[in-house]
């Protein structure tokens, strides 16, 4: 096999640029509000890191009985929200604008599989808050994940769920969101529909659309 | 993948940007928005159901629960996989497979298991577990089923519940020492106990404890049940829940499963589904090319056709307008 650091290299090549990272110029459709929502998402999903940092460094459900704390819990609560707030304005945007289009078929279904890693992460964050919202949840949704054979993943140990809500599920969720935005960021965002008189040129069957 | 030429236009101009200005932007936007939220409203916290809070002021339901417990008419009793042999919450092959990971066997390790040790401080209650133990499976259960009876109609009294009649065996003792231990705030330890380690993350049994009428009856009004849409309720009305599960959610109404007795499954499965379509947009014909027929893209990239078609309506040079820079490949 051929030599796998030059590989690498050509590989990461572009990944690693700073040109790819800190473009000066962007295309002129890519401006206003429908273009922030990814970055918006990705800011939020910042905030739920940085505040989460702040909650696990103070122990277990401090953010129940501490204020300080409790205001650092609303933090992360509406860094959540948030999250969730601006990824699903920014799925729309993309799924409007059909913006798998040229080659970003991946970057879709990056995004989607974010969106689904993200659900599991939310969840195991409210089984650790400690109040009955985590209680009877814990109870409630043990039926379908010991359904669908997850067993092993117990919701009603808190143990378990912390290291999962705190450790497994961000880097997990990290990872992928990281794989999106390397992909948005070396292919560019997808350029407009042609409409008007372009547009009335047949597609050809099969291949138009995407 | 191959791209329709037709399909997205080509004639664009690069335009200056400030990326990492815009980058530092959205962080402050979000970071001020949510700063200023958590401090106008703050976090929902709806207090916990303790099982103290339990058997003080719901007692004699208390103990109708720690019956249900003991004599395996409980939901944990006969759940099965991963906690038993019992087939009560048997949904899939799958669920099977997984066998035993978490071994509970209710009657003892919610009941007997914390009596036993409360015995070593009353030991007023080692002769009825004698008494429980050594009887025969049918003369349990006779007590059982007499003693569920009574209960129905048990009067708090005293820090026991009273019931009319005989014949219930050494019943009464053992479940008004439950109640006893329920209402000290002990029961909460004899339950999370772990033999092997002084850590106690795993709070599996106090919550399997309660999950039965007592969790159901709080959740109930605060609209938090299954049919109630209650994956996506917050238990602090108010303040917005999981919403992001609308679609599951609404499966779990779905007649033909919420009617079924695996309806965990299928609605997950079902779920899961719609996220398959959801994830695989790109390459589902016809559906792929729904947005293209919404026109909503003219809104997103309204001032880009405006800039297009003055320019066009100037007439004049395509040859100032470059193609894509930026990486398309
Ligand atoms: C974890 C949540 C997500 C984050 C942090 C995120 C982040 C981003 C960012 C920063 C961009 C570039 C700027 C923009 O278009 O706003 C982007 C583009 C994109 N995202 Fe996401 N995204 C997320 C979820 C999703 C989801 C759920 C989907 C769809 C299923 C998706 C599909 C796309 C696509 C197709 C693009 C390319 C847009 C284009 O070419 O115009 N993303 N994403």
């Amino acid at each position: 096999m051929a030599n796998w650091t030059q590989t690498s290299k050509e590989l990461l090549g572009p990944v690693m640029s700073v040109e790819t990272w800190l473009p000066t110029e962007m295309p002129e459709y890519a401006q206003g509000f429908m273009y922030m929502l990814g970055s918006l998402t990705a800011s939020s999903f910042v905030a739920c890191v940085g505040s989460g940092i702040v909650l696990a460094m103070n122990g277990a459900a401090s953010w129940s009985y501490n204020d300080a704390m409790r205001f650092v819990a609303a933090t992360h609560f509406w860094s959540v929200q948030a999250f969730f707030f601006f990824m699903m304005l920014h799925l729309w945007r993309v799924f409007f604008t059909g913006a798998w289009r040229g080659g970003r078929g991946m970057t879709w279904v990056l995004g989607a599989i974010a969106f689904l890693v993200a659900v599991p992460t939310a969840f195991t964050g409210f089984l650790i808050n400690g109040d009955l919202y985590s209680q009877w949840n814990a109870v409630q949704a043990k039926d379908g994940i010991n359904a669908l054979g997850l067993g092993w993943v117990n919701l009603s140990n808190a143990g378990q769920m912390f290291g999962m809500h705190v450790v497994v599920m961000p880097l997990i969720l990290t990872v992928i969101i990281g794989a999106h935005i390397t992909l948005v960021r070396l292919k560019s965002v997808v350029p407009p529909y042609p409409t008007g008189r372009d547009a009335a040129e047949p597609t050809p069957v099969g291949k138009g659309g995407r | 993948m191959a791209v329709g030429r037709t399909d997205m236009v080509h004639d664009y101009r690069m335009v200056p940007e400030d990326f990492v200005k815009h980058l530092l932007g959205t962080l402050v936007i979000v970071v001020a928005l949510v700063l200023l939220v958590s401090a106008l409203f703050s976090v929902p916290e709806a207090p916990p159901l303790t099982i103290r809070g339990y058997a003080r002021t719901q007692p004699v339901a208390f103990e109708q629960m720690a019956l249900r417990a003991l004599d395996g008419q409980g939901r944990i009793a006969d759940y099965g996989p991963p906690y038993n042999h019992g087939t009560g919450s048997l949904q899939s092959p799958m669920q099977a497979a997984v066998g035993i990971l978490h071994p509970i066997n209710a009657a003892t390790d919610f009941i007997l298991k914390p009596l036993t040790m409360a015995a070593v401080i009353n030991p007023a209650l080692i002769k009825p577990l004698a008494t429980f133990r050594h009887a025969s499976a049918a003369q349990q259960a006779k007590w059982e089923t007499a003693y569920s009876t009574a209960l129905a109609k048990g009067v708090y009294r005293h820090g026991r519940v009273v019931v009319a009649g005989t014949g219930y065996g050494p019943l009464p003792s053992l479940m008004n020492a439950t109640l006893a231990l329920g209402r000290s705030g002990l029961m909460s330890g004899a339950l999370t106990r772990n033999g092997a380690v002084v850590t106690r993350f795993n709070n599996q049994n106090y919550l399997l404890f309660l999950q039965g009428d007592p969790l159901h009856d709080k959740a109930a009004p605060l609209q938090l049940l299954g049919e109630q849409w209650g994956i996506i309720h917050p238990a602090v009305p108010g303040y917005p829940g999981a919403w992001w599960m609308t679609i599951p959610t609404w499966i779990y109404q779905w007649p033909f499963v919420a009617q079924s007795p695996a309806a965990d499954a299928m609605a997950l499965s079902l779920g899961f589904g719609v996220w398959l379509i959801l994830a695989l947009t790109p390459w589902i014909p016809g559906w792929n090319r729904v947005p293209r027929y919404l026109g909503l893209y003219r809104l997103i990239w309204k001032n880009y056709y405006q800039d297009q078609a003055s320019e066009e309506g100037s007439s004049q040079t395509a040859g100032n307008k470059v193609g894509p820079m930026v990486g398309s490949q």
